[in-house]
């Protein structure tokens, strides 16, 4: 009866169905583990299929709008830290990141309710740095891109689906000033040629292995006809760049 | 200044910018669902399993995780919740913590994020560790069925037995498998213990 029990476990693992629960001795969990590492060097380990990939995306996305149409009260561990994601992810952007900050973010997650603010001021309104102009509004209509040169911060800013949007003009790789590709739509590293797609992601990389990690965002807003982002000072007068 | 999210031992590969910024949702899940479903799949060893338990990791991790968060701080996160759902799905199957993760240990980093990229690295070293240490008879089996998907008429036949001596050839090497697997772990653990193990 066990080794019955045991083999069909296995059976449907290299079947490719997902194994039943059976009441297991000692012996037959180390089979079944033993089945399992084997398992995980097989063809299906190379990666999920893409039709899951959308699915998952899909289901997510969905979930997302649900619970932000109607925002329910969570348990305080769920409670997203957000106030301090956001905060961390402007300083990093800025290069000033305190590494404290990062982990106090999750340290914090279980106290976070009671720390929060109010909901009323839930919007985020950093500590430190100023909002600082890079272009003017009729510099960026939709589909619009333009860089720009703070002093401290270097980046890019655009203008799609009616919302602007701003990244690092640095690459992740090795940290030199990405280039606007001639087309404007693809931003270059001209050190090792890495290349990211304008909302920042990591489309080519020197070298083979993990993508590079994104470009950091940069908080940006339009204000009075022109569009800002928001730095540190650098003691000298912002320059829009070209 | 480096920043990590426990004091544990160092990860064996430098971190890729821990610190930098995912800008959105969608480059949170593009960027770790594969990494997500090669671990699940590393630890339940089907597809099945695997996708479900991928999908609780992000749907679990949808509510704390916002855009803005650093990409190590999204990595320590998904991987705290992947062994949470992980020791959840072996109590509610075979009651014991068949396989399990260790977020001190593991890091996301090192599975690939796409499909295909690579040869599954430490998965596949632990596999050939295994079957090294197997008569040829029973290795042979084995990497049919397990590593190259054979069924077990196609492994009878590239064998030359029949299907019936397959299956008890298959039970007979996996047992013995077990076997090993479980002594290799008894000596890293001795190893360890006496202060002069090796790295892994």
């Amino acid at each position: 009866m066990r080794r019955q029990a045991v083999d069909r476990y296995v059976d449907r693992l290299l079947g490719r169905s997902r194994p039943k629960p059976f009441s297991a001795t000692e012996d037959e969990l180390a089979l079944v583990r033993t089945a399992i590492d084997l398992a995980a060097a097989g063809p299906d380990a190379h990666g999920p299929s893409p039709a899951f990939v959308d699915r998952l995306r899909n289901q997510l996305s969905e979930r997302e709008q649900t619970q932000e149409a109607t925002p329910e009260p969570r348990p305080a561990w769920r409670t997203p830290p957000r106030r301090r994601f956001l905060a961390a992810g402007a300083l990093t952007a800025t290069g000033a990141l305190a590494g404290a900050a990062a982990d106090q973010l999750l340290q914090d997650r279980g106290q976070s309710a009671q720390a929060q603010q109010p909901a009323a001021s839930d919007e985020l309104v950093p500590v430190t740095g100023t909002w600082q102009q890079v272009a003017q509004t009729t510099e960026l209509p939709e589909g619009a891109v333009v860089a720009f040169d703070l002093g401290t911060v270097t980046g890019f800013v655009r203008r799609t689906g009616g919302r602007l949007r701003a990244v690092s003009g640095n690459c992740t790789h090795q940290g030199c000033r990405l280039d606007l590709d001639p087309n404007r739509d693809k931003l270059a590293c001209p050190c090792h040629g890495a290349t990211f797609s304008l909302s920042g992601i990591n489309l080519t990389r020197p070298h083979p292995g993990a993508p590079l990690p994104a470009l950091p965002r940069l908080p940006v807003r339009e204000q009075g006809g022109t569009v800002q982002v928001y730095a540190p000072a650098a003691g000298e007068p912002p320059q829009p760049a070209a | 200044m480096i920043w990590r999210a426990d004091t544990a031992a160092p990860s064996p590969r430098p971190a890729v910018l821990p610190w930098a910024v995912y800008p959105d949702w969608d480059a949170i899940y593009a960027d770790n669902v594969g990494r997500i479903y090669r671990l699940m799949f590393s630890k339940v060893g089907n597809r099945p399993d695997a996708e479900d338990l991928t999908s609780q990791v992000f749907t679990a991790a949808l509510g704390p995780l916002r855009p803005g968060a650093e990409i190590g701080q999204v990595r320590a996160y998904l991987t705290t919740t992947a062994r949470t759902v992980l020791a959840e799905h072996w109590r509610r199957t075979l009651g014991h913590q068949v396989t399990e993760i260790d977020p001190d240990i593991l890091d996301l980093a090192e599975f690939p994020p796409g499909a295909g990229e690579s040869e599954a690295g430490e998965a596949g070293a632990q596999a050939h560790r295994i079957l090294e240490a197997l008569p040829e008879r029973y290795r042979q089996i084995l990497t049919l069925r397990f590593l190259r998907g054979y069924t077990v008429r196609q492994a009878a036949t590239e064998l030359g037995v029949s299907v019936a001596n397959a299956k008890v050839l298959q039970h007979r090497a996996l047992r013995a498998a077990a076997r090993v697997e479980t002594a290799q772990d008894v000596r890293d653990e001795e190893a360890n213990i006496g202060g002069e193990g090796e790295a892994k």
